[in-house]
């Protein structure tokens, strides 16, 4: 293998385990995937080192040492591109895929989005609905929290755009949440005002960053595992901090 | 008829979930199977044992298994299938409502529920590490099955 070979190699492998660790795939996954895609193309030393702001690899290959660092910003949840890029690595370790031909296929998984917007607000509604039935709520109280969810979802992707902390985008989610909730119950949509909250809160609740931070303490991800342990707890906060402001204020 | 409604609900809370974390199409439908058993575990649980707590850890425990082997059958990441179904276990009425009485100044009650979430988040998370260590226990055995196999050819 030549050095350039081996530069792509290394790109793509990063590029691959990029893709995973921003849509909210563990530790262990991500390394496994990169060190499988290198090994698989002939290199004797492989170690790679993933948190998760950031991945580490270097590679060595015929007495020379390649390294490359890769910083981690944004986090979102898309588990389609997880599976997908499992799927892709499977398939790059078992064929002869060149790489040029693997980094247009993990390009075109990264750029596809799973679902229209519009669908991901409409379900939205629906888990905060169904989740306030879930708690004993009335079918107005169902409508209600449906309504919130869904508007919540818009502004949360309205949100996104705007370069702000994760801490403020949940505090001013759950401030819109209390308030919009109390709105529609002025209005006379919902019979119980706590029901339609909880309901709507769901969405925003850090289920899928404690399930990781889980993921990683077990396979020995220390690091990782508080790291992400300190996000849901500092979520949850934001949450409670912004639905406690608006309740004190008691409109 | 409560158990049956409750089932329902939970399984169409899922599948919003499922969609807001855009899980694929095939897989909708299973991590919402999922999450809807973990669900009606727990109603059923918390009306006969009378504590939330246990209730909480054996339904997280239902989810986590049966994620894991969904993922061995499908052959995806067991992520998939577990992370849509524990958000409806995760305690956000018990955070919303020690929310509301340290905002009405009662204290004691403040207290009281906020150490029951706190005991039920733990309880979660216990059930995922002992439901995410079984899958490794298997992963690994059939690792060794399929290392023998290679010898004897």
């Amino acid at each position: 293998m030549k050095k350039d070979e081996i530069k792509n190699l290394l790109v793509m492998s990063i590029l691959a385990g990029k893709i995973m660790l921003r849509n909210g795939a563990e530790t262990y996954r991500v390394e496994d995937t990169i060190i499988r895609i290198c090994k698989s193309r002939n290199i004797q030393y492989v170690e790679t080192f993933v948190t998760p702001t950031g991945i580490f690899l270097s590679v060595e290959h015929e007495d020379k040492l390649f390294s490359y660092i890769k910083r981690i910003k944004s986090i979102s949840i898309d588990l389609h591109k997880i599976s997908e890029v499992n799927n892709f690595s499977r398939k790059f370790v078992n064929s002869d895929m060149s790489i040029s031909e693997g980094m247009k296929i993990l390009e075109s998984i990264d750029t596809i989005p799973t679902f229209k917007s519009i669908v991901r607000y409409i379900f939205g509604g629906v888990a905060g609905g169904f989740f306030t039935l879930m708690f004993q709520g009335s079918f107005l109280d169902f409508i209600a929290s449906f309504i919130t969810s869904f508007t919540l979802l818009i502004l949360l992707d309205y949100i996104k755009k705007i370069p702000i902390t994760f801490f403020l985008s949940n505090i001013i989610g759950s401030i819109f949440i209390t308030l919009f909730s109390i709105a529609l119950f002025k209005l006379g949509i919902g019979n119980d005002i706590n029901k339609i909250i909880i309901g709507s809160l769901m969405p925003l609740v850090p289920g899928v960053v404690i399930t990781n931070a889980i993921r990683d303490f077990i396979s020995g991800d220390f690091l990782s595992g508080t790291s992400r342990a300190i996000e849901g707890i500092i979520i949850a906060l934001a949450i409670a901090f912004g639905v406690g402001i608006i309740l004190r204020l008691g409109i | 008829m409560f158990y049956i409604k409750q089932f329902i609900y939970g399984f169409l809370s899922t599948m919003g979930f499922s969609i807001i974390f855009n899980t694929s199409r095939e897989s909708i439908s299973k991590s919402s199977l999922n999450g809807a058993i973990g669900w009606i575990i727990y109603i059923v649980l918390t009306d006969t044992l009378d504590s939330s707590v246990i209730a909480a850890f054996f339904g997280a425990l239902s989810v986590g298994i049966l994620g894991e082997l969904f993922a061995r059958f499908f052959k995806k990441p067991a992520t998939i299938f577990i992370i849509p179904g524990i958000v409806p276990l995760v305690p956000g009425s018990g955070m919303y409502y020690t929310m509301l009485a340290i905002t009405e100044k009662r204290f004691i009650e403040a207290a009281d529920l906020g150490s029951e979430t706190l005991f039920i988040a733990a309880s979660i998370a216990s059930a995922l590490i002992v439901s995410i260590s079984i899958g490794k226990l298997l992963r690994t055995s059939n690792f060794k099955k399929l290392n023998k196999k290679k010898k004897n050819f």
